[in-house]
């Protein structure tokens, strides 16, 4: 059972920000991640800031310049059934909706989405490792079946949200307030990798919370999808997740960006694949070459060498079809 | 309106099958009413709408709240305890320990070894080191957390393969063998030299949890020194004597009442440790305890499937006659003496004619939390090993595997002494009227042809089984009570595990006195009010229960029937139940209203007691049970989806087809379960703890991994040698065939044989990789 803790309920964003910098406060969005953190004693802490009551987080907006900002607190059910991101942002639409259950859809926000913890067992078990301020990475010698193959040094998680390589692939900003003001990370630098900080998952600083996700308007014929692959059909992050945004012009492609889950302990963008996909006429001959490129950085560990074939079927698979689309 | 005409009988006015003379056995039903038809559970609303209540739903005035302080490791031993700062804590009434003298009480998991409640040597991950009761959850849980332990944290063993080892620790001082066993009929040596082909091969099933809906645990509250517990159980009676026998209190002290509980699949069929601590802590702060787990002990205490490791040769002649079959097999029950090999072998004794097989397991410990009986125990892991040889056979030999299958069917039960023949058996019907019905031809043909479809495949598999018990057996003993306007009430020991035994009894009594099935109330599971039971488990509840409530109906019946002949002045054998009246079956003037019996004016009440019988000698009574399934596999990705499933099961009469189903689409679910998603997870190389100890984790099968088409088809084959309602058992056999099935599919689909499970991503693209490269070589 969870360990005490004070509440307040914020009411504007400046409230927030001042209730957060007060000892080691934690926000709390729809509490679907929070909450499972505390009971199994990841983290303590003394203040949790409520940001449910802030109305301006839950809007989605159409921007000026053709794009949309998504509020923090729009909720995952919210994403994958809003219209205009079903039309113009299909596979954000789509990662939304491969996220968790129908509950935690309802109850999970965007924001949580983002900033929500890793999912290693030893992480979220009673292991004191180095993510926690201990010594040692338990995943390196351990029951490692779903950590990562790409961008692991001292840390091997894999990152969690389904929505964030979809966000990525659009080129999405995250707008962020903090005691300082408010300043945009662009979604591609928001996360951190262990290689930097083991210990911190994004770059929001003490007291910053993000406000909310702003997409670029879409690039005219842009073709996306994102695809997800896991052991249940339900209620199971990925084994591996592919968001691929590609565009072509007289059946050769000209922009390309493909962005996996469930691979590395960022939202991992394949930038050598993605490169070597321009200029080529899309097909089965394309998506071949781009699976076999995707993987060959891959440092499978002990037990997750099958992540290999699996995205490279994965992402064959998905380009052709892409490409056929 | 006079007194006759008033509407005051709740009876159906039909007629009831005949009245045996009393101390006979009745005859079959040959037409039934009520019985076999589809009528919705009688406790549905209670269910459905929130008011029927679930032990852990008991709040007693005054009670306190338990929590248990677990071992974190998986062994170790308790160097000290310090409860001080605990005992201090806001609202904490009791805090006791290894310590503490009032704890001093014997534990065991079978009685070979006996430990404490509180044992200072703790052999798995979540073994119990101290426990506290205070005013709230919050409190005790916080006085756990405030208790601080010394442990000396040992080597251990996480996997059965390395047990043996010699470098492995010992975890009882006899060695790490709980159990050996070995059978052997026939010759295997001459059996193989016959065989035209021969087949080898090792299998292994991971271990499965039961995750019942509803958690474990009980209140318990003492008056004086009369102990009463109210505990998710699949049995109260059993409750009641180990309770009783632990604690040194006669049985009269020991009240369990376990109404509703929700599921408990084999692992609530005695008490643990939990009740016990309740029960102490109870007595000690002289006010009711709530002692209920949280999800995540219930991971590491509470029992599992044992995981095994089988391998199974095999010899085939080109006409499909087996020749022998020799199966060994490593498993554990844990850390304790607890059937980790149960019945695992069963399957391939007696499932399939074969005059020489020879089998030997092995029951060794690991630092795990000890098995408990598991839906089925054994046979769902045996089928896994079983029936992928089968289909392997049958290829190999150029058979259909159905053709295999029924070429090779007893009519009799080879494993046991002296080939005892089976009062019915389904299994060739299971299988032809299963793949008519299955459409199995054209799918197994159309499948194969899949491979013009591009990367995703589709196969068919079958798989068949049969389950070792299933007849039910004495001793039960039911009370039928018929009041003067008709109603009636009955009272039976046995519990409703949420297979729908209320209903089934009420269908029982319903048919037999001809009265409407909501006119029938019924008191059961608690041991103070209601005869006894044994515990529900081995698919006999209703085998078992069933004839008992019958006899009881029928001895109200002939006692009401010879009051009426007393009144009539007749001979109670010419009498016959009509609706409201009894009447004779010779002069339909000869008549009287039952509430003008005077016999039952003058009681108010007639009593009827039944009994269960004895099984007949000499003969065995098992279910059995075959399943088909079609699945679409991805080549380049290893998914695969489940198309269809439909289970065929003769378990006798169908008593009502609506929980029947309920039953098959809960086996196969739960096979899937096996197949596909679940695997308990430990640390093997660095701590021995559970790492996967959540519900997301530990991968139960939703309703999305299922497929939207699932079938039952019962051959319906009342078997009245059995027991007088016709029926065998039916909860277990419909899960036993079901892993097994997916992975015949699945080699149909791809050909590749997954000897594991479960069948997920991580192994299956892997083993498309190789076979891949195997085959482009
Ligand atoms: C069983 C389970 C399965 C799941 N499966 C999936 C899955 O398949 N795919 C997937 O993508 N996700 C999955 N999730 C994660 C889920 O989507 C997130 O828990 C949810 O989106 C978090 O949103 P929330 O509003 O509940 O966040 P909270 O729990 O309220 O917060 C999560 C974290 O983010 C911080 N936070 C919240 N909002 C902000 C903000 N605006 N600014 C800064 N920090 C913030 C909180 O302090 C906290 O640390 C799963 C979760 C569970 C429990
Ligand atoms: S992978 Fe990261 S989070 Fe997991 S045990 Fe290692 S350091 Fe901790």
């Amino acid at each position: 059972m969870t360990p005490g803790f004070s509440y307040r309920r914020a009411a504007s964003i400046k409230d927030a920000v001042t209730g957060l910098s007060e000892g080691n406060g934690r926000i709390l969005a729809g509490g679907t991640d929070l909450l499972g953190c505390l009971r199994d004693s990841v983290f303590t802490t003394d203040m949790v800031v409520s940001i449910t009551g802030i109305k301006e987080l839950k809007r989605i907006d159409e921007t000026p310049g053709g794009g949309l900002s998504i509020g923090a607190l729009a909720t995952i059910t919210e994403v994958s059934e809003n219209p205009v991101i079903r039309e113009r942002y299909p596979a954000l639409a789509q990662a939304a909706a491969e996220v968790a259950s129908p509950q935690l859809r309802n109850q999970g926000t965007l924001g949580g989405n983002l900033c929500q913890k890793p999912r290693c067992w030893y992480y979220r078990g009673e292991f004191h490792c180095l993510r926690k301020g201990g010594d040692r990475c338990y995943a390196v010698a351990g029951e490692n079946h779903y950590h990562c193959i790409f961008g692991g040094k001292g840390c091997y998680i894999v990152h969690p949200s389904d929505t964030a390589p979809a966000l990525i692939a659009y080129g999405a900003e995250a707008t962020i307030a903090g005691p300082a003001g408010m300043r945009k990370v662009s979604l591609e630098n928001f996360f951190v990798p262990p290689a930097k900080d083991v210990t911190k998952e994004t770059v929001l600083e003490a007291g910053e919370i993000v406000t909310a996700i702003v997409l670029p308007p879409p690039l005219a014929g842009l073709k996306s999808f994102y695809r997800k692959i896991r052991s249940r059909q339900s209620w199971d992050f990925a084994l591996a997740g592919v968001a691929l945004a590609i565009r072509t012009s007289n059946g050769r492609v000209t922009d390309a960006r493909i962005v996996l889950s469930g691979a590395a302990p960022i939202p991992w963008r394949l930038v050598d694949a993605e490169k070597a996909l321009i200029g080529k006429v899309a097909g089965p001959d394309s998506a071949k070459h781009t699976a076999a490129l995707s993987i060959k950085d891959a440092q499978p560990l002990k037990h997750n060498a099958y992540k290999i074939p699996l995205f490279k079927g994965m992402i064959e698979e998905e380009v052709a079809n892409i490409s056929q689309a | 309106m006079n007194e006759s005409e008033r509407n005051i009988y709740y009876l159906r006015g039909i007629p009831v099958p005949e009245t045996p003379p009393p101390g006979k056995d009745p005859s079959p039903w040959k037409k039934t009413d009520i019985v076999g038809t589809s009528i919705p559970r009688v406790d549905a609303y209670e269910r459905v709408s929130g008011t029927a209540l679930y032990p852990s739903d008991i709040r007693l005035p005054r009670m306190l709240y338990a929590a248990v302080l677990r071992c974190p490791h998986p062994h170790a031993e308790v160097m000290n305890v310090d409860t001080s700062a605990a005992e201090g804590m806001p609202g904490v009434r009791a805090v006791i320990s290894g310590k503490t003298s009032d704890t001093d009480f014997a534990w065991w998991y079978s009685k070979e070894i006996k430990t404490k409640i509180f044992d200072p040597l703790c052999r798995f991950e979540g073994e119990e080191v101290a426990a506290v009761a205070a005013e709230t959850a919050y409190q005790a849980w916080d006085a756990v957390r405030a208790i601080t332990v010394e442990y000396k944290v040992l080597p251990f063993i996480a996997e059965e393969s390395k047990s043996l080892d010699s470098s492995s620790p010992l975890l009882h001082p006899n060695g790490n063998t709980a159990k050996t066993d070995k059978y052997s009929r026939g010759d295997v040596g001459a059996g193989f030299s016959e065989a035209d082909v021969v087949l080898d091969e090792t299998y292994r099933t991971e271990c499965e949890l039961h995750m019942p809906m509803e958690l474990h645990g009980c209140v318990a509250s003492w008056d004086n020194d009369r102990l009463t517990i109210w505990e998710s159980a699949q049995g109260v009676y059993s409750i009641q004597s180990r309770i009783a026998e632990i604690l040194g209190l006669p049985l009269s002290k020991v009240r369990v009442i376990g109404h509703y509980m929700g599921g408990g699949f084999g692992s609530k069929l005695q008490p643990g440790k939990y009740t016990v601590i309740a029960s102490l802590l109870a007595k000690k702060t002289g006010r009711p305890v709530r002692l209920f787990l949280t999800r995540e002990e219930t991971f590491l205490a509470v029992g599992n499937r044992p995981p095994a490791i089988m391998q199974l040769k095999a010899g085939v002649k080109k006409d499909g006659t087996l020749t022998a079959l020799e199966f060994s097999c490593i498993a554990t029950g844990g850390a304790y003496p607890a059937n980790g090999t149960s019945l695992v072998d069963w399957l391939v004794r007696d499932l399939y004619l074969c005059p020489n097989v020879k089998t030997e397991t092995k029951d060794v410990y690991i630092n795990a939390g000890p098995s408990r009986p598991f839906r089925a125990p054994g046979h769902p892991q045996a089928a896994w090993a079983l029936e992928q040889m089968m289909d392997a056979l049958a290829e190999k030999i150029g058979m259909d595997p159905i053709e295999l299958r029924l070429k090779n069917i007893p009519s009799f039960s080879q494993g046991r002494e002296g080939n005892p023949p089976y009062t019915t058996t389904g299994l060739r019907e299971c299988l032809s009227e299963g793949a008519r019905a299955f459409g199995w031809e054209q799918a197994r043909k159309r499948s194969s042809g899949s491979k013009e479809n591009g990367h995703v495949k589709r196969g068919v598999g079958v798989a068949s089984g049969l389950w070792f018990a299933g007849g039910g057996n004495p001793p039960s003993t039911a009370v039928v009570k018929l009041f003067s306007d008709g109603s009636v009430n009955l009272n039976m020991g046995a519990s409703d595990i949420g297979t729908g035994t209320k209903t089934v009894m009420t269908m029982i009594v319903s048919e037999e006195l001809g009265v409407k099935p909501e006119m029938v109330q019924i008191e059961y599971a608690d041991t103070a009010t209601t005869q006894y039971a044994t515990p529900s488990g081995g698919s006999k509840t209703v085998p078992t229960e069933g004839p008992a409530v019958r006899a009881a109906a029928l001895s109200v019946k002939q006692q009401l029937l010879s009051f009426a002949a007393a009144d009539l002045k007749t001979d109670d054998s010419s009498l016959t139940l009509r609706g409201d009246e009894v009447i004779s079956m010779k002069d339909p003037l000869v008549k009287v209203k039952i509430h003008d019996v005077t016999g039952l004016r003058k009681r108010g009440v007639i009593v009827g007691v039944g009994y269960r019988g004895p099984n007949p000698e000499r003969k065995v009574v098992n279910p059995f049970a075959a399943q088909f399934c079609e699945v679409e596999v991805n080549t380049m990705t290893g998914e695969v989806r489940i198309v269809r499933f439909l289970g065929c099961h003769d378990s006798g009469r169908v008593m009502n087809r609506l929980t029947y189903d309920n039953q098959v689409f809960g086996g196969i679910t739960m096979g899937i379960g096996l197949a596909m998603t679940e695997a308990r997870i430990l640390d093997r190389d660095q701590t021995g703890k559970m790492v996967n100890r959540n519900l997301h984790d530990y991968k139960l099968p939703t309703s999305l991994d299922v497929p939207k088409e699932m079938k039952s088809l019962p051959i319906e084959k009342p078997d009245d040698t059995a027991n007088t309602i016709g029926a065998k058992g039916l909860g277990e056999p419909v899960t036993i065939p079901t892993a097994a099935a997916v992975a015949n599919a699945v080699y149909h689909a791809v050909g590749v044989r997954m000897t594991g499970t479960p069948i997920t991503p991580l192994q299956l693209c892997q083993a498309l990789e190789k076979d891949g490269k195997e085959r482009s070589k």
